[in-house]
């Protein structure tokens, strides 16, 4: 009996704290967008992002940002988060105090849209 | 009485000699003399000739099938192991990737100590290659490493708390470090990286004791002094011109001579704005070990657009009377140059070379016209890459053979240059397209006198490890699917192999303890590897390569 509590309390905070995850998930104001696609890579080069990722986010240093292995895990907001606060114990540094938000959006609308061509050769 | 006395006046100082010999570790007799003992590795290229060769022979043609893994040790951390392992008296002094340090047991591989150096979250964002370290270096009772955010540390050997830090640039501005120090006597020298950035970057000594500034050497003149005029008319260019120097130097005593190489001008493939030979971009520096002025140099690729970034490693070598220095470039030569005055012997190709049809006597390079990318022009195939020929990974010199065992790859490219945006902190390269074509990797060996070929072994991918030759007729060398190898060096023939879990991009090791002889190797795959996938890679097949971090140490089977 007592185990069937723990299981079913167990059952509600995942639940609850995939709601959360829902709530809290971001959404990229510029998807879809080609000419924030464009915007975008003029940012992934700017601020030096080819330098690990490769001109055309190919993967290098870093990894291929184009392809469905790294592309179809993350969501936008993982995306958006990444480039924002970096991977602690990665490569990956934080670029939150060079870009503003809207321009972070263009960079993954960029990466997005490099995936969907990739996607249709 | 008066004897005693006399006797107690001369056993006193003894003793302080003897406790001061204790406590000073490793002396500057243990490092002069590096080449003529063999149970320790006590610099990255185990003698101040950098010939990573040792003498052991215990290990040899007949005895390497019973070659077995004794211990391995993790890292905890992944992307570029860089490193060598240093060995002195029984322990393993290591560095990794993300800016560790690790005194370990060399014998049963238990840990003794570790240093984390604590880096700053954004310097991923100026480091063009991964966050990766060549090794450390050992003096006194000190372990000195440089890390990635361009600070020079020494560490107390025995526990490895930090005894002085002291921070030679900006990380922001991608002023960072990847060398192993050098030890000469009593300084400790190291080299900056960072000419992918819009940076001046120098070869500075620190007193070993302190770490305050014994000397600094630009690599770049500053306006007035010889050379500045070999930068265009743009001022800027003495300011930003890179000219790295992230590979560690070799020691000449006899001579008090230490030579260090320096890497691309910046930005690494746009020529407009800094033409002229761009010195001492892409040179060895001859340098005063006690004041670090330029005694001679000698340029490999002036004025160049190809990325050939020339700082690697130097070989003193005595060959017939003649003291020469014997240096791998990436622009596809190995050479052969009088180390007493920089005066050029011989440059053979290690790889396919077209970028140039020949050398004048003097040994400067007739560039072909065809090769050059321009703003209007992409240049194809021009052979080798930037990386070579041979890449950063250090050869190995055998004095018993006098040869040469060069890392080396076939991949060519295809380049469009750019006119890019200089800002500091962020990269520079003045590209407009850039291709890898498909090639591989080959390990080549030459006689260092006349530097003919001997034999070549050829490789689906690039060799990325460094090479280590021993007194037992072997040379060892790692390839990036993990797999560490052992050849006869007198015929190229594979003896043994071993997959270590991931790709070997640092150098192996052989040291002995108790009269047993072990070889380390260090794996775990990353730094720059643009080359084998963009554009369609020069091997492609690396891409997504499994990440470790590990030094592996072999040793024979016992029953």
């Amino acid at each position: 009996m007592r185990r069937s509590l723990l299981e079913i309390g167990l059952f509600l905070a995942l639940l609850a704290s995939g709601m959360a995850h829902a709530d809290d998930e971001l959404k990229n104001p510029y998807a879809g967008d080609a000419a924030a696609a464009v915007e975008g890579k003029k940012l992934f080069l700017k601020m030096g992002c080819y330098a690990c990722h490769g001109h055309e986010a190919e993967g290098a240093v870093g990894p291929d940002l184009t392809d469905d292995e790294w592309i179809f895990q993350p969501t936008d907001s993982m995306i958006f988060n990444t480039i924002a606060k970096g991977r602690r114990g990665t490569v990956m540094a934080p670029f939150a105090d060079q870009l503003k938000p809207e321009e972070i959006w263009k960079i993954v609308e960029f990466l997005r849209d490099k995936n969907r061509q990739r996607n249709a050769k | 009485m008066l004897t005693r006395k006399l006797r107690m006046a001369a056993f006193v100082p003894a003793m302080l000699a003897a406790g001061a010999a204790l406590a000073q570790g490793v002396t500057d007799d243990m490092l002069f003399n590096a080449h003529k003992e063999s149970d320790n590795w006590r610099m990255v290229g185990r003698d101040y000739m950098s010939t990573r060769h040792s003498p052991l022979k215990q290990i040899d043609g007949k005895t390497i099938k019973r070659l077995v893994p004794k211990w391995s040790f993790s890292f905890g951390v992944l992307d570029a192991q860089n490193t060598t392992p240093l060995i002195h008296d029984g322990v393993m002094y290591v560095t990794s990737s993300h800016g560790r340090t690790f005194a370990v047991d060399a014998k049963s591989g238990a840990m003794k100590w570790q240093y984390n150096h604590p880096l700053p979250e954004d310097v991923g964002k100026t480091m063009c290659c991964d966050i990766g370290n060549r090794g450390a270096a050992l003096y006194g009772d000190k372990v000195f490493v440089a890390t990635p955010d361009a600070h020079v540390v020494a560490l107390d050997m025995k526990t490895g708390k930090k005894v002085w830090d002291v921070t030679l640039g900006d990380h922001k501005n991608a002023y960072t470090m990847t060398v192993a120090p050098l030890i000469v006597k009593g300084k400790v020298l190291v080299g900056m990286s960072g000419a992918e950035y819009p940076t001046r970057l120098f070869i500075e000594a620190l007193d070993a004791a302190t770490g305050k500034q014994v000397w600094r050497r630009y690599t770049i003149p500053a306006p007035g002094e010889p050379g500045s005029d070999t930068w265009g008319k743009d001022p800027d260019n003495l300011k930003f011109g890179g000219a790295s120097a992230w590979i560690t130097g070799s020691y000449d005593p006899a001579q008090n001579i230490v030579y260090w190489g320096t890497g691309n001008p910046n930005p690494d493939w746009d020529g407009v704005g800094r033409e002229g030979d761009n010195l001492y971009s892409n040179s060895t520096l001859a340098l005063d070990a006690d004041t670090g002025a330029i005694k001679f140099h000698f340029q490999y690729t002036p004025f160049d657009v190809w990325d050939f970034d020339g700082v690697n490693e130097h070989i003193l070598a005595d060959l017939d009377g003649k003291k020469v220095w014997l240096h791998g470039d990436r622009n596809g030569f190995l050479y052969s140059i009088d180390r007493t005055n920089g005066k050029f012997i011989y440059g053979k190709e290690i790889s396919k070379v077209n970028w140039m049809t020949g050398f004048t006597p003097e040994g400067r390079p007739i560039v072909n016209k065809e090769k050059v990318p321009t703003y209007d022009y992409e240049a194809k195939d021009i052979c080798p890459a930037s990386e070579g020929g041979k890449w950063w990974n250090p050869m190995a010199y055998s004095p018993d053979k006098q040869m040469v065992f060069i890392p080396s790859r076939e991949i060519c490219t295809d380049i469009k240059s750019a006119k890019g945006e200089r800002a500091e902190g962020k990269p520079h390269w003045g590209i407009g397209s850039i291709k890898w074509n498909k090639g591989h990797g080959q390990l080549v060996a030459f006689d260092a006198k006349s530097g003919q070929k001997k034999w070549t072994v050829q490789a689906p991918s690039p060799f990325m490890s460094g090479v280590l030759t021993t007194g037992g007729g072997l040379v060892f060398a790692g390839t990036p699917e993990g797999e560490f190898k052992a050849y006869d060096q007198d015929s190229g023939k594979e003896l043994w192999s071993y997959q270590t879990g991931s790709g070997i991009v640092g150098s192996p090791v052989s040291y002995s303890i108790g009269g047993k002889q072990y070889v380390a190797v260090p794996s775990g795959f990353g730094g720059w590897t643009g080359w084998a996938t963009i554009g369609g890679g020069g091997a492609p097949h690396l891409k997504d390569s499994r990440k470790g971090g590990y030094v592996t140490v072999f040793g024979l089977f016992e029953e």
